[in-house]
């Protein structure tokens, strides 16, 4: 479904990626752990095309899609939810996941009939979403956010889901659900990338997981293949 | 001055505020998608007027020069974000800022060539006898002012809630690195805000030069209180920049009749530098949070 | 360092020469007219050039200030019979209390606001000029005769001189302004506002005054453009000129003494080239070659964008081709202006004088001046003793800051001893960044208390924060990258300037001798964080790592109480992780009290005294590294932590933490 090959990537002068090569294969979970600076979200964003890379190819179902536009790889099929949600805060919350549904959608009419089945399995997936449809995003809990963000991807319908440190700021109880959601889709078959800070929580529900360290795989391998690995085991499991 | 005379004054002036609330409504619509704005903005409404003058004086019919006036318009839009406001936006610069002013520039030269240097009448199917509303004059050309000013923001505004490419743009404004991850591409967004921006100019020129007459110096005349108005309402809401307009024409055409026409653009002038003291980022604007 | 003299000083001497000796030679009044007038220009653009160029904002307001200052000028010496340097004084003070005037509130604003309330202040002012009749003399206009200078009646011939004079004073005294901490002060705030707060420069200020400055350079050049025509008429101070004098800074290129020159030259023989018809032509003609020949082979090498490569060619190929078509070119004045611009400000966003100093630097190497020998360190951070009792340096009490709803940093109270290196950990989101924005002065707390040493910190403002002893580094680096190593410590160093800080006293060259001993002071702090080899090397141009040393050098010269360091690690190679830590640690060492953001935890352990742990805004444990790393309520909410068992059947009903 995805593959990445020797990509380059930064920001200016310093070189965040030297060379990071994965493999996402069809329904399966990969998850993407390391340090904090290791280059987790700047991979995603160069796959999803936020940052341009310098070096590398992405194939998106064997298409190269590595010079192309965010919202060109995006139209495509690819659903990367951004880490730190990046919902749109002034719009209601059904408007968000309306807009998650862009590339499907007619542009000017009709767009809601189209969207109502996609909206009730969201609707079904997250009841809270639903109670709070005709609020602005931005007044949403920190949860409710991160709901929002998965389900804004899922409208899309997309053939693969990147996300983006799920987690991040969020109390236990709620990552508890969020990961919840996250196995939920892993059963209906949905291929995804993971960035997680909690590399056991990743490690718990991903297929295949890589380690990052300074911007390349420094090790790779299945999750129990992970667990037994003393390196990994001393920095990310301690 | 009797309070009639101040209410007809007022009442003339705000009806004209509202010309100048729609131009300040053409900087929002393009600064929510890019934070940036046409600095030539005031010489689109005026070669825009003169293009509809043009073809009134061919003979075609106002209610179809109205249309083609407003496809002119969008057409120089898209000609000011291509080729001055684009490259900037890629290099996060703000030479847009000097790019329009010089597209201005080249826009009211080639007005005062091609169309002279004097003002011209703009002759209008829409009567100016005047009839009485609550004992203030109004003729319908002031009216049609109002109704189009209306008409044309109320569409907008709708086609912003109501359609999805309206939501889009909106979604850019608030974020435009997770609006290109939906698919939403900034760059036609940014496209179609100066388009809109381009009709909303080249409407105001339609509108108001039945009132004042087509000539090139109502570029500069516009576009400084249009500027005032943006600046002193906050370049976020629709509301208010209508209400500021108004507010601000009712002040100005009072102001001139008190104190000589040479003071018309003073009360505009103070009112913004007070709001800049006061409130920089508008009456209507919000509060910036600075992040590192 | 001859060299360096000779060409640079040698240029700007034989230029000023040449334009002295020319009435020698030519006895033309025309010619001698559009000198003075070039003279009164460079003035006048030079001030332009201090907010146009250093402060990085459009400024539409300077043509009022030359009309201002005129008007000042005449006004003082038709009704109150003032001589000449009595009438200027008054403009230049005029123009620069209106200047600091319209800055104060304005240049709060960025961009496009900032612009539009310049640009109303000239047409404010035009209005005034023309409506205050009873001064100005409205419409009709303002007749002077121009006053003798001590009792010397100027001569047109000598009136050149004079103006000539003025222009190079204010050369000179721009050039020792830009060579002292004023300089290198515009350049760190256009290039990072926050940290320029930060370290205690003062964003708002230097703007503030470098505007005013301006302007009075504007107010100046309006009273000299009085004596010149000795007749003023307020229609000539809109919008027009305004516009034509910020291309004009722009055209000859931004922020250089000789970009302003070029400029002012343009300007003043605009009108006189476009009058006579082969100039023309011959002009547009070679404008049209070059930027075929530069567009090519910008889009062969790929330096250009596309548009930026087709756009010139287009411009002045329509300005080639419609000079054929056009009858007089007078008339298109403005279109044929508009298109030079429009081929200059995409094609060579630098101006002619940029894009000239590229070339002529890589034809001459110039040699820099050699740099002093580094002061002691111990002068420069003089090592305070480390009490053994470490007495609380900083406290924070109950300190809460919310956005809207959100509750970044909720109750949230600790000490820092003195000499400590106090560790502050949680996971993203967790209220760290929040926390030292609020305690740096960026964000002001929503509520609570922030002491140091007992005495509240100001809330609310970097820069007082700054000077009051606290000194911090940015996660997302925030070096004034336009300058070199050791001015970005230049910058921040505290306890030499004296006289630099008065801007007069810099304008007269008084600043020069701080200089040395500054450039000593940080060149021992580079070599302190072992960057003294890369001194000349401009902040950008540096590795990664090494950028992450010099904020902390910057933030060192401060000579802080407390130092926070906000991710200090954050990204680095492995060797240079662990030349970071040795960097921190002998910081410390010298007294310098650390609060320590950080996410490697083997960083943490490896450093800290204390560590406190944040999780939702609150401190959820606080002790020794070993305490902490032990603490279940650490290890829930920050090291994470999973169920035993087997994940490849995971369940949905409980995956994650436990």
């Amino acid at each position: 479904m995805l593959v990445v090959d020797n990509l380059h990537a930064g920001y200016g002068l310093s070189e965040v990626l030297t060379g990071v090569t994965l493999t996402v294969k069809k329904g399966t979970v990969v998850a993407l752990i390391g340090a904090n600076g290791a280059g987790k979200t700047t991979t995603m964003r160069a796959i999803s095309g936020m940052i341009s890379p310098s070096q590398g190819k992405v194939l998106l179902d064997g298409a190269p899609v590595q010079s192309l536009a965010a919202s060109r790889i995006a139209r495509l099929g690819l659903a990367h939810s951004p880490e730190g949600r990046k919902i749109f805060g002034p719009l209601s919350v059904e408007d968000n996941l309306l807009l998650g549904a862009y590339r499907l959608l007619p542009h000017f009419f009709g767009f809601r009939a189209k969207a109502a089945p996609d909206l009730e399995r969201i609707y079904g997936l997250f009841p809270r979403l639903k109670e709070r449809r005709a609020q602005a995003a931005g007044t949403l809990s920190g949860g409710e956010q991160q709901m929002l963000a998965i389900g804004r991807a899922l409208m899309a319908r997309p053939k693969i889901m990147l996300l983006d440190e799920p987690s991040m700021g969020l109390a236990p109880v709620i990552v508890q659900e969020v990961f919840r959601t996250i196995l939920r889709l892993k059963q209906e078959g949905m291929t995804m990338l993971l960035v997680e800070q909690f590399a056991k929580t990743a490690l718990a529900v991903a297929d295949y997981a890589y380690v990052m360290e300074r911007g390349r795989i420094a090790v790779e391998g299945a999750p129990d293949e992970l667990r037994k690995n003393a390196r990994v085991l001393a920095a990310y499991l301690g | 001055m009797t309070l009639a005379i101040i209410a007809q004054l007022a009442v003339s002036g705000a009806l004209i505020g509202l010309v100048y609330a729609l131009i300040a409504y053409g900087f929002q619509l393009t600064y929510a998608t890019s934070q940036s704005i046409n600095f030539g903005q005031g010489e689109l409404v005026m070669v825009s007027a003169f293009f509809s003058l043009t073809l009134i004086n061919l003979g075609l019919s106002y209610w179809l020069v109205v249309p083609l006036g407003l496809l002119f318009g969008a057409a120089l839009g898209l000609f000011v974000e291509r080729a001055g406001v684009r490259l900037s936006l890629e290099q996060k610069s703000e030479g847009w800022i000097l790019l329009t002013i010089i597209l201005g520039l080249f826009f009211f030269s080639v007005a005062e060539n091609v169309w002279g240097r004097d003002d011209r009448p703009f002759p209008t199917p829409i009567g100016s006898d005047p009839f009485k509303v609550l004992g203030v004059d109004v003729t319908p050309v002031e009216l049609s002012v109002a109704v189009g000013v209306f008409a044309v923001m109320g569409f907008i505004e709708l086609f912003k809630r109501r359609t999805l490419l309206g939501k889009a743009v909106e979604a850019v404004s608030a974020d435009r690195d997770a609006a290109e991850l939906m698919g939403i591409s900034a760059t036609s967004t940014v496209m179609l805000s100066y388009a809109l921006s381009g009709v909303v100019a080249a409407l105001a020129g339609i509108l108001v030069s039945p009132i004042t007459t087509v000539g090139p110096t109502m570029a500069s005349a516009l576009i400084l209180k249009a500027f005032s108005v943006a600046v002193v309402a906050g370049l976020e809401s629709g509301f208010g920049v209508v209400l500021i307009g108004m507010f601000l024409g009712a002040l100005e055409s009072i102001a001139s009749f008190s104190l000589g026409s040479g003071w018309r653009e003073v009360p505009g002038l103070l009112l913004l530098i007070l709001a800049l003291a006061v409130r920089p980022t508008g009456v209507f604007g919000k509060a910036v949070i600075r992040k590192v | 360092m001859l060299k360096r003299l000779l060409l640079i000083r040698g240029a700007e001497l034989s230029m000023f020469a040449l334009l002295a000796a020319v009435p020698l030679g030519v006895k033309n009044p025309y010619v001698l007219g559009l000198l003075t007038l070039l003279a009164i220009y460079g003035v006048l653009l030079i001030g332009l050039d201090v907010s146009v160029g250093y402060l990085g904002q459009v400024n539409l307001a300077q043509a009022a200030f030359l009309g201002l200052g005129a008007y000042t000028a005449g006004i003082c010496v038709t009704r109150l019979q003032f001589g000449m340097p009595a009438s200027m004084l008054a403009a230049m003070a005029v123009t620069l209390v209106l200047g600091a005037l319209l800055a104060l509130p304005s240049l709060r604003l960025q961009g496009p606001q900032f612009a539009l309330a310049t640009l109303s202040f000239t047409a404010l002012t035009a209005t005034a000029l023309n409506e205050l009749e009873w001064l100005t003399g409205g419409a009709q206009g303002l007749s002077l005769t121009r006053p003798p200078m001590f009792g010397h009646l100027f001569a047109p011939r000598d009136f050149y001189w004079f103006c000539m004079l003025l222009l190079a004073l204010v050369w000179v005294a721009m050039r020792n302004l830009l060579a002292s901490q004023w300089g290198r002060a515009f350049e760190a705030l256009r290039d990072s506002p926050i940290a320029t707060d930060a370290m205690g420069i003062g964003t708002y200020r230097h703007k503030v005054a470098g505007f005013a400055l301006g302007s009075a350079l504007g107010g100046l050049a309006g009273a000299l453009y009085a004596f010149n025509f000795q007749y003023l008429q307020p229609q000539t101070y809109v919008y027009e000129l305004t516009v034509i004098l910020l291309l004009g800074v722009v055209l000859g290129g931004r922020k250089s003494l000789w970009g302003a020159f070029v400029g002012a030259a343009l300007v003043a023989l605009l009108p006189n080239l476009l009058s006579n018809r082969t100039l023309f032509e011959l002009i547009s003609g070679v404008g049209f070659l070059v930027s075929i020949a530069a567009g090519v082979r910008g889009l062969m090498k790929k330096t250009l964008r596309p548009f930026q490569a087709i756009a010139p060619m287009v411009a002045t190929g329509v300005l080639v081709f419609g000079g054929f078509l056009v009858k007089n070119t007078e008339d298109w004045r403005k279109a044929i202006f508009a298109l030079m611009l429009f081929s200059v400000v995409v094609g060579l966003p630098e101006g002619l004088m940029g894009f000239a100093s590229g070339f002529l630097s890589r034809l001459f190497r110039i040699p820099e001046a050699p740099l002093p020998a580094p002061s002691p360190l111990d002068e420069v951070l003089p090592a305070r003793p480390a009490g053994k009792d470490a007495p609380i340096l900083l406290e924070l009490r109950d300190v809460k800051r919310y956005f809207g709803g959100v509750k970044a940093v909720d109750g949230l109270s600790m000490t820092v001893r003195q000499g400590h290196i106090h560790g502050l950990i949680g996971p993203n989101g967790s209220g760290k960044s929040t926390l030292v924005n609020v305690v740096s002065g960026l964000y002001t707390p929503t509520a609570g208390q922030i002491l140091l040493r007992g005495q509240p910190l100001p809330q609310g403002s970097l820069f007082k924060t700054a000077r009051a002893g606290v000194a911090r580094t940015f996660q997302n680096l925030q070096l004034f990258t336009g300058l070199t190593a050791l001015e970005n410590v230049m910058a921040a160093l505290q306890g030499v300037y004296r006289r630099s800080r008065s801007l007069p006293l810099v304008l007269i060259g008084l600043g020069r001798a701080e200089e040395k001993r500054a450039q000593a002071d940080a060149l021992a702090l580079l070599e302190f964080v072992g960057l003294g080899s890369e001194a000349r090397r401009p902040a950008k141009d540096l590795t990664y790592g090494a950028q992450r040393f010099l904020e902390i050098a910057r933030a060192v010269a401060r000579r802080p109480e407390v130092l926070i360091l906000d991710e200090p690690a954050a990204g680095l190679s492995h060797p240079d992780l662990l030349r970071q830590m040795e960097i921190i640690k002998s910081v410390n060492q010298r007294g310098v009290t650390i609060v320590l953001i950080e996410h490697h935890m083997d960083v943490v352990s490896g450093l800290c005294d204390v560590v406190t742990v944040l999780d939702g805004g609150k401190v959820i444990a606080e002790g020794s590294p070993d305490e902490v790393k032990r603490h279940p309520k650490v290890i829930e909410a920050y090291l994470g932590e999973v169920e035993a068992g087997p994940a490849a059947t995971p369940s949905p009903a409980a995956p994650a933490t436990a």
